[in-house]
Formats: structure tokens, C-alpha cells, sequence
């Protein structure tokens, strides 16, 4: 018996370490770069980049948080805490904007406020002929845009937190005279509160690493830098460390992210007793209401989806419908599907090793997955680039090089669904099958399998979905022939081709819609 | 039971063994067919794809095209080395080629055509790249704005006069450090740094990826005043008639710079396995035929002399080109991006 578990675990506690080798590997030679760049690099870097990019980063961040925070919780609370006609519908409408790529939006957004663009000339009937609006391509333009595409991963967390929320705090302090304003401040959103730091620092890390909507906004920040010092520089060398900076910079949210996450875990234990009470509002206050969330689904959502639809529908988008565009389409798709698969079989073996054997090491290697959290596109590509061409050059120029990127880049996402799937099966029930005399094989395959199955589902439709999104690694490790929807998307909405770029990027808002079902539902399940 | 368990068993061996070739398959870069091209391309893919689709049309050979940046693009071909599937490079600078031969990359070629086509200055002494086009760094205006006297010198735009009325390219964009690099030979460095300096105040935040974006910010009226290759302005005019934006030509005045040139170029790669087909190209290009397509649909200046450059151009023979040879951009090259990021320039 022992012999036979034995053979069987050690080869997956090798595959294990191999995995988290290579997902390590990467970050480790990049740090090597640029820790052995030449002091001259770094002072040069210093004297000139480092402080205008660090600001740029740390601001966009700073103020998209703010604003994901007040649209999140705002947005969370209404459709909890209030009755109005047609809730449950909005429930789900502010989640939309996850459907959209950040450069999408960005691209949206570049037509609509830009110089001489549609808002421009509305304000011009307002304020006179010269009237100015701000630009797009600056810092407020790279915070609307951002906070629009991020603002419901705030919302969802909020929500979740409300609703699994022990309603008797809030009565108590209602019976005790405190009036309702005051119980939502005291008692409500102290509660929400590690909920709501999770959300924003997830959108915090969401916006340090974006990279589509930085790019297409001309906004400069480290993730947009490493890209552009890749791109334009025959050595990599700068390039590494300013990926170094950001990993730090992500780190440092991510670890935050964690440590609220933790503390959440104790709220969420107490119970809820009852469901909340729903305000109803007066008419006028149901039509705020209506207006308010109508606002933010619309400049989020489906003003956006509506352009793009109409610009799709346009003859010269429709004269790019050929078998050129179908080309893009498998490739998006085969690449996407390639990656997600790879994760869901790396995935694997960590997430059950750290469950079901939770030794330091299995742990650890466990962890070392979660990194391409804290690598942006950009440094991903970077990252993958170096270590190939270092170890395995003959692969250089290959899909292989791309899908490694992916899988280390997008494995967290993926490993969060195949964690908790895993975790919530009780190991009594293989035990049993194993009393019951089947073989360990056997038993994986009748009963841990189709118990985890849909914890795979998700874990691979969310690898899938970011993959098919996904912009700078694909970039710049892309081989000759593998031009996906997102780079056209890229292509043509950099030079302003809108119209170009619609077709492209409706289709992948469209695919993305389905995922997001399921990501969704999957939260209400756990709400 | 043994038996029974090892038929699925084979089966699944034999299985992975397919899936294992498949991977290996997809994943090793295969060569492609015989009639076939790869070209890396630095260039914007609507300015060359039309003129290699008009190559495929004329040879039956098909192109797989990798449109990126020129120097990502060298950067991959070095990596890639002898394994690569790039039979061509194509680029939007000299420099970059020249870069790119260095570095023993291309070719060498010798071949009638090329010398009889395209004259000496544009091609590097071993042929192993060939310019293909001229363009010319010019000042883009909008005439309800600035009128043309107003500017005689691109060092002109660093006056504080035009503050928040100029777009200036990316930095990271090889046809901007080429410029900076003859300017750099012609006035010297500290002369240099401060024309970028007043350049990076007077642009603030428009800098632009694309030479296109910054003349339809020109013909906006966004700003008033621009720095982009002469096409862009004549490829607008020609897609929005009438529209408010011109080309003036810099640093024509008595002892002036004359005009910044660069070219576009292709080079084969060394390591190519079908240099007949790619010579073909090559050939295809710097043809007649060839080079009076670039001329019609790109606007750029060709370089055979026997094609005219579209009439809307301003006469080649009307303006002076800087003095500083295209091979030199490639040595240039590092010291000038060290000025550039000292600037500060984004």
C-alpha cells in the first residue's frame, strides 16, 4: 500500500516542483538582470525614468482605488439594501464591465472625449465654440478609463459582504437611536471593510499592471515603460529593472490584498439570520436611484458596446470580415485554449498536493504559482524571453515561448477556482472509495475527478477568457502568423482606426460574456 | 485482469504518443512550404502590406508577415539566430539595417538589379540591406494657424512660443532617434539637448506613437505644429482632400542643416532557406514596378531613379537632404538614446 501511494505521489510532488522551478525560474533571471545591471543603468534610470514612472504608477493607482471604492460600494449597497423596479436586473448588469478589455474601453474612450470627438461638441452647444473638455490622453483620461473597467471587482466584494452580513449589528444600533446614516458609517461599512479593502486592492493591482488602456491613452507608467524599453532598446537591461520596480510595487499590493483577504475570512463566518430589509424609496428617489446606477452601467457598459456595435456594422469594418479575420479568430482561440488547458494541468497537481498534503514545501510551491500575480504582461514576456533564450533557445519564436507566458501569467486565476474546489472535498470521501478497494487510480478517476469537476470548468474558462484578452505578451512574443483579435484590436485603435478595430473587439467582448455568467454565478453561489 | 487492463492502457499510450507529435508539431517553428516568405516587418502594415499582396499576385509566392517594431524586430532575429523562419527584414530606418548587418544578419548581395537601381549612398557597400523609399523629417502645420515663414528650422520648435502647440513623436521610435542623431552630428550635443529639452516643454503630453496621429492632430487644430515623416501629411491629403494641414520643409535657409532623410529598407536574412524566392522580392521592390507603388499609395520618395515621386510632393531636386550618411545612423544610434532618456524625453 504504502509502496503503491509511494510511487504515485512522488512523481507528482516532482511534476510540483518542476512547475513552481519554471514559474520561478523566469522571475529569478530577470531579477538577476537587473541586480547585475551596471550601477551606471540605474543611477541613469534614476536620474531620469524611475521617479516620473514610480509617480505616475502610484497616482493612477491612488485615484482609480478612490473611485472603485465610492462606485463599488455605492452601486453594492443599492442593490442590497433598496428596493426598486427591475434590481435584480442591475444586479447583474454592473458586472458587464468586466466584459470589456481595458484597451477596448480605452479606445471608446479616446473617440468620445477626444479632440473634436462627440462629448467635445456637446459641450461646445453648452459652453461656446472654444470650449475645451479635458483630454483623454492624460491622467484623468487613464482614471476614468480604469475605474469604469475595474470598478466591479469593489462591487462584487462589496455585495457579497453585505449580503452575507449579520443584519443584527445594523438593528441594534438602529433600536439603540442611531440614526441611519450614522448606522451605515459606524456599524455597516466598518463591517464591509476588509471586503472592501480586497476589492481595491485588487483593482489597485489590476491598474499597475494594465497595460491596453496605458498604452492606447499614452499614459506613462512602469508596466507601459518595461514595454516600451523592450521594444526600443537592443538590451534588455533596462527593461529588467523596471520590471524589478514593479514586481516590488505589486508585491506589495498583492501581499496587502492577502492580509485583508485573511481578516475577511473571520467576518464572513458570522451568520446571517434573516435578509436584510429593503428600503423603498419615494419616486423621485427610485428615479435617482434608476439614474445613478443607469449612468454607470451606460459609460461602463453599453454606450461602449453600442459604438462598437455600430462600428461594426459600418462597410468598411464589414469589408474586414475575410478569411484574414476568421485566421485571427483560431488563433486567438487555439492560443487561448492551448494556454487554459496547460494551466488547468499545472494547476492541478499543485493545488491537490497543498491540500491534500499540506507539507511546507507542497505549500510553497503552492505560492510560487500565485507570482504571475505580480508579473504584468509585459514582464511576463520579458521574463519568459529571457529564460528561453538563455536555456532552451531552440524554442525561441515558438508558440511554446507564448503559452508558457500565458500559463504563468493567468495560473493564479486559475488556481482560484481549483483551490477551494479541491479544499471543499472532504479526503473521507477517496479514503472511503480506497476502503471500498478501489485502486488509486480508480479512485481518482470515479470519485476526486468528478467532484472537482467544476471547480476545472471555471479554473479553465477563466484561463481562457484572460488569455484571449490578453495584449503585451502576446505582443511581443507572438511567432510570424499569430496575430490575435486582441492585437488587431491594438493595431488598428493605435493608429485611430476605430471602425477597424470594432469588429475585432465586439467579438471578444461577446465571447467574454458567457465567462463572465459563470464567474458570476459562481459568486452568487458563495454569496 | 491484467490483459483487460492493459488494452486501455495501450490505448492511452498510444494516444499520447499521437498527442506528444502533435504538440511537437505546433510547437517546434516549422519551415514553411517552398513558395513561401516570411518577412519581418518594422513598417506600419498598411503602408507595405498592399505592395507585398501585389508581389504574391505577380509571383505566386505567398508572405507571412510579422508586423512589429524595427527594433523588437532585429532584437528577435538575434535571438533566434540561425533557427528563424524570417527569410526577409524589412524596416522603417537605416540605421536599424545597418544595425542588423553588423551584427552579420543579412545577406550579402550581389546582384544587377539592386546597383542598377538604386543609387550607392542608399544601400550598405556589400548590398546587404537596400533602401527601398525616401522620407523626409518635415514640419507639419495647420495654415489656419501658424503661417508657413514662421518656422525655417525644426530647431525652431524648441522656441517657447509654441508651448502646448507642438506633437512630437514617441521617443522610443527609430525614426525620431535617427533625426535626433543628425542633428546631433550637424549642431553637437549640448546644442542637441537643449532643442529636446524645449521640444519635451513645448509638447507636454502630446507625444504620439504614430507618425499618423500626429498629423491628424495637426489637421485638427489639436495642435498647431508637428513633426512626422512627409508622408503621413500627403497620405491624410490624399484620403481627406482640402483638409488644413501642409509639409514645410526645414533647415533650408542659407547654411542650414538641410532635411533630416531617412530610408525604409529590406535586407535577407542570413540564415534564409529560400534565397531565390527571397531575391525575387527583393528585386520585385526595388523595380520599376515596385517602387511606383510605394511611390502612388505610400507617398514616399523612391529611390530608383527613373520613378517620379507622386506630383503632390514637394520636387525632390527643389530641397537639400542633410549631410550625414545613412550608415553612420547605426553608430549613432546608442549614444543618442542615452542623450534622448537624459532629456527625459517620454
Amino acid at each position: 500500500m504504502s509502496t503503491i501511494r509511494h510511487q504515485l505521489v512522488s512523481p507528482l510532488q516532482l511534476v510540483t516542483l518542476a512547475t513552481a522551478g519554471i514559474i520561478l525560474l523566469p522571475l529569478g533571471y530577470v531579477t538577476a538582470q537587473a541586480l547585475s545591471a551596471d550601477p551606471v543603468v540605474w543611477s541613469r534610470l534614476w536620474a531620469t525614468r524611475i521617479p516620473e514612472l514610480l509617480s505616475n504608477t502610484v497616482s493612477l493607482a491612488a485615484s482609480v482605488a478612490v473611485i472603485t471604492l465610492i462606485l463599488g460600494v455605492s452601486t453594492a449597497w443599492l442593490v442590497t439594501r433598496v428596493e426598486f423596479p427591475g434590481r435584480r436586473l442591475w444586479e447583474g448588469a454592473l458586472v458587464l464591465p468586466l466584459a470589456m478589455p481595458t484597451y477596448v474601453l480605452a479606445y471608446v474612450y479616446s473617440y468620445l472625449l477626444g479632440f473634436g470627438g462627440p462629448v467635445e461638441h456637446l459641450w461646445q452647444l453648452v459652453a461656446g465654440p472654444q470650449a475645451r473638455i479635458f483630454s483623454p490622453h492624460s491622467y484623468l483620461g487613464a482614471t476614468l478609463v480604469m475605474a469604469l473597467a475595474t470598478f466591479p471587482f469593489v462591487y462584487l466584494l462589496s455585495r457579497s459582504a453585505l449580503l452575507s452580513m449579520n443584519v443584527s449589528f445594523e438593528e441594534v444600533a438602529r433600536a439603540s437611536g442611531v440614526s441611519r446614516l450614522s448606522t451605515l458609517w459606524r456599524v455597516t461599512l466598518p463591517l464591509m471593510r476588509p471586503s472592501i479593502a480586497a476589492g481595491v486592492a485588487l483593482v489597485i493591482l489590476y491598474v499597475v499592471s494594465d497595460f491596453g488602456a496605458v498604452s492606447l491613452l499614452r499614459y506613462q507608467t512602469l508596466t507601459y515603460a518595461v514595454f516600451q524599453q523592450m521594444t526600443g532598446r537592443s538590451d534588455n537591461t533596462a527593461a529588467s529593472i523596471l520590471s524589478l520596480l514593479l514586481v516590488g510595487l505589486a508585491l506589495i499590493f498583492l501581499i496587502t490584498e492577502r492580509w485583508f483577504r485573511q481578516r475577511s475570512r473571520f467576518y464572513q463566518t458570522t451568520g446571517r439570520y434573516r435578509a436584510p430589509q429593503r428600503h423603498q424609496y419615494g419616486w423621485l428617489g427610485t428615479a435617482a436611484v434608476i439614474g445613478y446606477l443607469g449612468l454607470i452601467v451606460g459609460a461602463a457598459f453599453a454606450l461602449p458596446a453600442s459604438l462598437l456595435i455600430q462600428w461594426s456594422l459600418s462597410p468598411e469594418a464589414q469589408a474586414t470580415l475575410d478569411s484574414r479575420f476568421f485566421g485571427f479568430v483560431w488563433n486567438s482561440g487555439i492560443l487561448a485554449a492551448s494556454a487554459a488547458t496547460g494551466g488547468v494541468l499545472i494547476g492541478l497537481p499543485l493545488a491537490y498536493l497543498a491540500s491534500r498534503r499540506p507539507t511546507i514545501l507542497n505549500l510553497g510551491c503552492l505560492q510560487a504559482a500565485y507570482a504571475g500575480y505580480v508579473l504584468p504582461g509585459p514582464v511576463a514576456a520579458l521574463a519568459v524571453l529571457v529564460l528561453f533564450t538563455k536555456l532552451a533557445p531552440v524554442f525561441y519564436g515558438s508558440v511554446l515561448i507564448l503559452i508558457v507566458a500565458y500559463v504563468i501569467h493567468f495560473l493564479p486565476a486559475g488556481l482560484q477556482s481549483l483551490e477551494p474546489a479541491l479544499q471543499h472535498m472532504s479526503p473521507n470521501l477517496e479514503e472511503v472509495a480506497r476502503t471500498l478497494g478501489l485502486g488509486m487510480r480508480a479512485t481518482w478517476r470515479r470519485v476526486t475527478l468528478p467532484l472537482v469537476r467544476n471547480g476545472f470548468v471555471v479554473a479553465w474558462v477563466l484561463m481562457f477568457l484572460q488569455t484571449m484578452k490578453e495584449l503585451p505578451a502576446t505582443l511581443l512574443l507572438r511567432p510570424v502568423g499569430f496575430d490575435t483579435l486582441a492585437i488587431r484590436v491594438w493595431m488598428e485603435a493605435s493608429e485611430e482606426y476605430y471602425r477597424l478595430a470594432a469588429p475585432s473587439a465586439l467579438l471578444i467582448v461577446l465571447l467574454s460574456l458567457p465567462a463572465l455568467a459563470l464567474l458570476v454565478s459562481k459568486d452568487w453561489r458563495a454569496a | 485482469m491484467s490483459f483487460v487492463c492493459s488494452l486501455p492502457t495501450l490505448r492511452r499510450t498510444i494516444l499520447s504518443a499521437f498527442f506528444l507529435l502533435f504538440v511537437a508539431g505546433f510547437f517546434v517553428p516549422s519551415a514553411p512550404a517552398a513558395d513561401q516568405l516570411t518577412v519581418y516587418s518594422g513598417r506600419g502594415e498598411r503602408l507595405i502590406k498592399p505592395v507585398l499582396d501585389a508581389f504574391t499576385t505577380a509571383t505566386g509566392i505567398q508572405i507571412e508577415l510579422l508586423s512589429s517594431g524595427t527594433t523588437e524586430l532585429v532584437n528577435r532575429l538575434k535571438a533566434e539566430g540561425d533557427r528563424t523562419s524570417a527569410d526577409l527584414l524589412i524596416t522603417n530606418d537605416a540605421g536599424s539595417l545597418e544595425l542588423a548587418r553588423t551584427a552579420g544578419l543579412l545577406h550579402p548581395l550581389n546582384m544587377r538589379e539592386i546597383e542598377r537601381a538604386i543609387p550607392g549612398q542608399f544601400r550598405a557597400p556589400d548590398n546587404a540591406w537596400v533602401g527601398l523609399t525616401g522620407r523626409f523629417w518635415i514640419v507639419a502645420y495647420n495654415p489656419t494657424m501658424v503661417q508657413p515663414d514662421q518656422v525655417k528650422s525644426l530647431l525652431d520648435l524648441a522656441d517657447p512660443k509654441w508651448k502646448d502647440k507642438i506633437a512630437i513623436p514617441n521617443s522610443s521610435s527609430e525614426y525620431l532617434q535617427a533625426g535626433v542623431s543628425v542633428i546631433r552630428v550637424t549642431h553637437g550635443d549640448e546644442k542637441t539637448r537643449q532643442f529636446l529639452q524645449g521640444l519635451k516643454t513645448n509638447a507636454g503630453s502630446q507625444v504620439y506613437q504614430k507618425s499618423s496621429q500626429i498629423v491628424d492632430a495637426v489637421a485638427k487644430g489639436q495642435v498647431a505644429l508637428g513633426i512626422a515623416n512627409h508622408y503621413y501629411v500627403y497620405r491624410h491629403l490624399a484620403a481627406q482632400p482640402g483638409a488644413p494641414v501642409a509639409a514645410l520643409m526645414p533647415d533650408q535657409h542659407e547654411g542650414g542643416m538641410g532635411a533630416i532623410m531617412n530610408v525604409s529598407g529590406v535586407g535577407i536574412v542570413k540564415s534564409t532557406k529560400h534565397l531565390d524566392s527571397a531575391k525575387l522580392l527583393v528585386e520585385f521592390l526595388v523595380a520599376q514596378a515596385g517602387q511606383k507603388l510605394f511611390a502612388d499609395l505610400d507617398k514616399e520618395y523612391p529611390l530608383h531613379q527613373d520613378v517620379k515621386a507622386d506630383p503632390a510632393l514637394v520636387e525632390r531636386k527643389s530641397f537639400r537632404a542633410a549631410l550625414v550618411p545613412l550608415y553612420k545612423l547605426a553608430e549613432l544610434r546608442e549614444p543618442t538614446i542615452t542623450l534622448i532618456e537624459q532629456v527625459g524625453l517620454r
